[in-house]
């Protein structure tokens, strides 16, 4: 199963008229890597284009249009591709394939349960807990700052992050923070604690920093006792 | 280039119905803080809690006494300043204070 992280993107340039054993080679690739469980693979067929042979194929030179480039793409894990390499480097009798590496960001599935959480890790020892201070009516992208901080750290995969409103308070913009009657107008003091390891932390800064208008970012050295993602597997244990 | 500073960060933890001079000790506290120049500081009000006299601080419709915590962060000198003043205003309560390192943005003018 293709997970986050480093990922191999793999794109073979055929035409639409090669064959391999009779049938066209996009259909043979295409069920080969269904064959494979690959976790998903897109033929495109050009308007125009030219290969090895240096002559050009396009809709107009192309009558029948049997003549066109076709670009088949899939992304897997670098062993899954390894694994396959073989195979298409012998399918492919006429063509190109290129392989290059990638990151995936996200992999989405509607019909299956979430994606599977990360792996427990147990943090013990030195951690930092960073402060982030600022309004609650402070906006980045149109959206509440406070909520695009977290998101940002989510995709970061820092471990966790608590937003906590105040009640009053003042600082670098110096009016006072105070809840209004009418909750449009109102701009209460928010602060986000985040607890993770030093080198993530870092990386974290630099993308809020440039998020941030005002406000103040507060780093302390901390003992963590514990953290632990959830073990799915011993959930299900315990029933 | 960032600059990254060495700072104190105070704590002050009391009730959400503790009051100095009339005024809820928050509002005094923040007003003090102002004029004695503090960078800043923020109430936080805490959802329930226990201190001191072990009796628990929490929200009830006669009597509303919610923990509140009040962060300040500054420089050493300035919280050094500050204390004195604050103990001054408190009744029952703890004030915690911590090394920390800290990033000012400012970007509005």
């Amino acid at each position: 199963m293709l997970s986050k992280g480093n990922a191999k993107k793999v794109t073979i340039f055929i035409n639409e008229d090669t064959r391999h054993h009779f049938a066209p080679l996009c259909d043979s690739i295409l069920s080969f890597l269904l064959h494979k469980k690959v976790a998903g693979a897109t033929a495109t067929r050009a308007i125009a284009g030219f290969g090895a042979h240096q002559a050009l194929h396009s809709t107009e030179t192309e009558l029948l249009s049997e003549h066109l480039p076709i670009r088949i793409e899939f992304i897997e894990s670098a062993e899954r591709v390894d694994e396959l390499m073989p195979t298409l480097y012998d399918m492919v009798s006429d063509g190109l394939i290129e392989v290059q590496d990638t990151n995936v960001v996200k992999m989405a599935n509607q019909d299956l349960p979430a994606e599977p959480k990360a792996p427990h890790t147990e943090m013990r020892g030195a951690a930092r807990l960073m402060r982030i201070y600022m309004g609650e009516s402070d906006r980045w992208e149109g959206e509440p700052l406070y909520q695009a901080i977290v998101n940002r750290l989510r995709v970061m995969g820092i471990a966790g992050a608590t937003v906590y409103r105040g009640i009053l308070g003042y600082g670098v913009k110096g009016h006072t923070h105070k809840g209004g009657r009418l909750p449009f107008s109102r701009d209460l003091p928010v602060m986000i604690s985040v607890v993770d390891a030093a080198e993530k932390l870092a990386q974290a800064i630099d993308q809020i920093e440039a998020m941030m208008v005002d406000g103040i970012i507060v780093l302390s050295d901390v003992d963590v006792i514990r953290l632990v993602r959830s073990r799915p597997e011993e959930e299900h244990a315990d029933r | 280039m960032r600059t990254v500073n060495h700072a104190q960060l105070l704590r002050l933890h009391f009730g959400e119905a503790d009051r100095y001079e009339g005024k809820p000790l928050y509002e005094a506290i923040v007003h003090r803080c102002k004029e004695l120049q503090i960078a800043g500081a923020t109430v936080f009000r805490g959802l329930e809690g226990f201190g001191e006299t072990a009796a628990l601080h929490r929200h009830r419709a006669m009597h509303n006494d919610q923990p509140v915590v009040v962060t300040i962060v500054d420089t050493a000198e300035n919280v050094a300043r500050l204390i004195p003043e604050l103990e001054k205003m408190m009744d029952t309560g703890v004030i915690a204070t911590s090394d920390v390192e800290c990033i000012r943005i400012q970007k509005t003018p």
